[in-house]
């Protein structure tokens, strides 16, 4: 037997708090460890990490690598690897190696194979994988269900197809299908981030609504609190509420604090979706236990009728290579756009072929529009972006430019050494490939069994006899 | 502040947080959460806070803005559409998290 079903088997539902510790909202950027070993000294039934996010943009998905440097991301597996099986609980790890396609849960298990081995851990791992075929995602959308998330263009059945990694966020019902596996630890590619905290205690029977909310506050640690952090999160849950409490004694959760985090990047602040249904939080309250935890409950769970599964897909947008220079000039600060045009024009006729030219004046408006009166005209950053379909066309588009840019003779022009300061040089940079989201949909009617493969394997540290 | 002459509170001199963030790469959510009650009720019933009105700071029709009041965490939820999905070439801003700035310096 291991630790899941040791787990199942011990736990009486109602007669103690079920102790779930979040060690980590985003694995692979140093796991604070003082509030983490903590945690761990209140004795956990269990411990989850999310490890993956849509937030940093498309790159990561497309190019199937991981954000976080990936000696850090060793620390911290090591870390909670070793401390889940000294205390034999459930570890439960979601949205691997970022993005979470197969490539990142694969690059995330060669570390976790290192260690095992440098460590001599014995375990059974379960993994759950992501990836969505893209012909199951065309004929979804051929039958009508495919419902984009927001402002996102109609993805072409081309679009769909060329994507590099396509992935749907698992939820507790992905997650049930590993856990009844008996694994001591859990990796799975794309996952709702509820899904990691709120599979097992559902397991034992605690209410869904309940299991969820507490996932969704409990995800992203101590960011709950006041002051937010990246501290380890305990939660003590019973059949009736949960307990929030950071493992950083100056991080405080309060009624407020809480309540407010249920906004945090969230569009209904009252309604969470997951595949199998809705969280509603209509009827959730927050009381202080004390000046350090609050205590909440009252959300419920509303199933619907036939899973839907957000997907995500990345396609390939091209190589980029990025200019970076600064300008001090207020003559040309005044005209800079219409300069930067004019240059385009000229080294379009030297430079043929089908390269993107997406400039970013940093000080007039590349963050988001300014008024022209809010303009900088003392100072700003130039970073210029040439995309195109091969790195090196993007990087004699950004050369040419530079040079033609540097001595462009603008109206009205009186510097005429040069019209760009350059902090280093190279100036123009290799910036990888360029990639974008084709894919932020739900895929109504999902066959969820069919979509997920899940597998154990059991690691062994050493040589087994 | 800047200038002599005694001026109104503007939301960010009524606030504690004032800010921005993706809801998923298709949306963007702005959070305001008010000092205390009566700094609440002063922005919800304000016209200058509605979604006509800050959907008009942000260049959007009236209709694309969603607003949420959270009367009892003293908040007020915006919810927008992105003009680029997140990361896409042209996008200026992939987390979302420095477009708060049109809020300031409303007076609610």
């Amino acid at each position: 037997m291991n630790a899941t079903a040791r787990l199942l088997q011990s736990h009486h539902t109602g007669a103690e708090p079920l102790r779930v510790l979040s060690a980590s909202g985003q694995l692979g950027y140093g796991i604070p460890e003082e509030a983490f070993r903590r945690g761990m000294a209140r004795a956990p039934h269990v411990i989850g990490c999310d490890m993956g996010s849509v937030d940093p943009g498309p790159y990561y998905l497309g190019a199937g690598v991981m954000a976080a440097p990936e000696a850090m991301i060793e620390r911290d597996l090591e870390l909670v690897l070793c401390a889940a099986r000294a205390a034999d609980v459930p570890l439960i790890i979601g949205s691997a190696g970022t993005a979470g396609a197969g490539v990142h849960l694969d690059a995330t298990l060669a570390i976790v194979q290192r260690i095992v081995t440098r460590r001599g851990l014995c375990l059974r791992l379960a993994t759950i994988r992501s990836d969505i075929a893209a012909v199951q995602v065309v004929s979804a959308q051929r039958a009508g269900r495919l419902d984009p998330i927001g402002a996102i263009d109609p993805p072409s059945p081309e679009d769909i197809l060329a994507c590099s990694h396509i992935v749907g966020q698992c939820g507790t019902e992905t997650f049930a299908r590993a856990l009844a596996l008996d694994p001591d630890v859990v990796i799975a590619g794309r996952a709702c981030d509820t899904a990691i905290f709120a599979t097992l205690p559902a397991m034992l029977g605690y209410p869904l609504g309940l299991c969820l909310h507490m996932a969704k506050i409990i995800e992203c640690t101590s960011l709950c609190c006041r002051p937010g952090g990246r501290d380890a999160m305990l939660a003590e849950l019973t059949p009736a509420h949960f307990t929030l409490e950071s493992m950083n004694p100056q991080a405080h959760a309060t009624p407020a604090s809480v309540a407010a985090h249920a906004l945090y990047e969230q569009a209904d602040p009252l309604q969470v979706e997951e595949p199998g249904g809705s969280l509603m939080l209509h009827g959730a309250w927050y009381e202080a236990l004390d000046a350090h935890r609050t205590r909440v409950g009252g959300a419920c769970f509303m199933p619907r009728d036939k899973p839907s599964l957000k997907v995500e897909g990345a396609r390939w947008a091209g190589e980029r290579v990025v200019l970076l220079a600064g300008i001090a000039d207020p003559v040309l600060l005044r005209v800079l756009p219409q300069a930067i045009s004019d240059v385009e024009q000229r080294v379009r006729t030297l430079v043929p072929g089908d390269w993107l030219l997406v400039p970013h004046v940093y000080g007039q408006g590349a963050v988001r529009p300014l008024a022209p009166a809010l303009q900088a005209t003392h100072e700003a950053g130039l970073v210029l972006e040439f995309i195109a379909p091969q790195a090196a066309l993007a990087r004699t588009a950004a050369g040419v430019f530079k040079q033609n840019l540097l001595h462009h003779a603008y109206p009205g022009r009186i510097a005429t050494g040069g019209n760009l300061a350059f902090a280093f040089t190279p100036s123009e940079l290799d910036a990888q490939s360029a990639y974008r989201f084709v894919l932020y949909h739900v895929m109504r009617d999902a066959p969820l069994d069919m979509l997920f493969r899940v597998e154990t394997t059991d690691l062994h540290g050493r040589p087994p006899h | 502040m800047t200038g002599t002459a005694p001026s109104l509170p503007t939301l960010a001199d009524m606030a504690h947080v004032i800010r921005s963030k993706n809801a998923g790469p298709t949306q963007l959510t702005i959070d305001v959460f008010l000092m205390d009650a009566a700094g609440y009720a002063l922005a919800a019933n304000s016209p200058a806070m509605s979604c006509a009105a800050v959907a008009a700071r942000y260049g959007l029709p009236a209709q694309q803005v969603q607003r949420h009041l959270l009367a009892d965490i003293h908040a007020i939820k915006y919810v927008l559409p992105r003009a680029i999905v997140a990361g896409s070439p042209g996008d200026g801003d992939v987390y979302g998290a420095q477009q708060h700035g049109p809020m300031l310096d409303i007076v609610p």
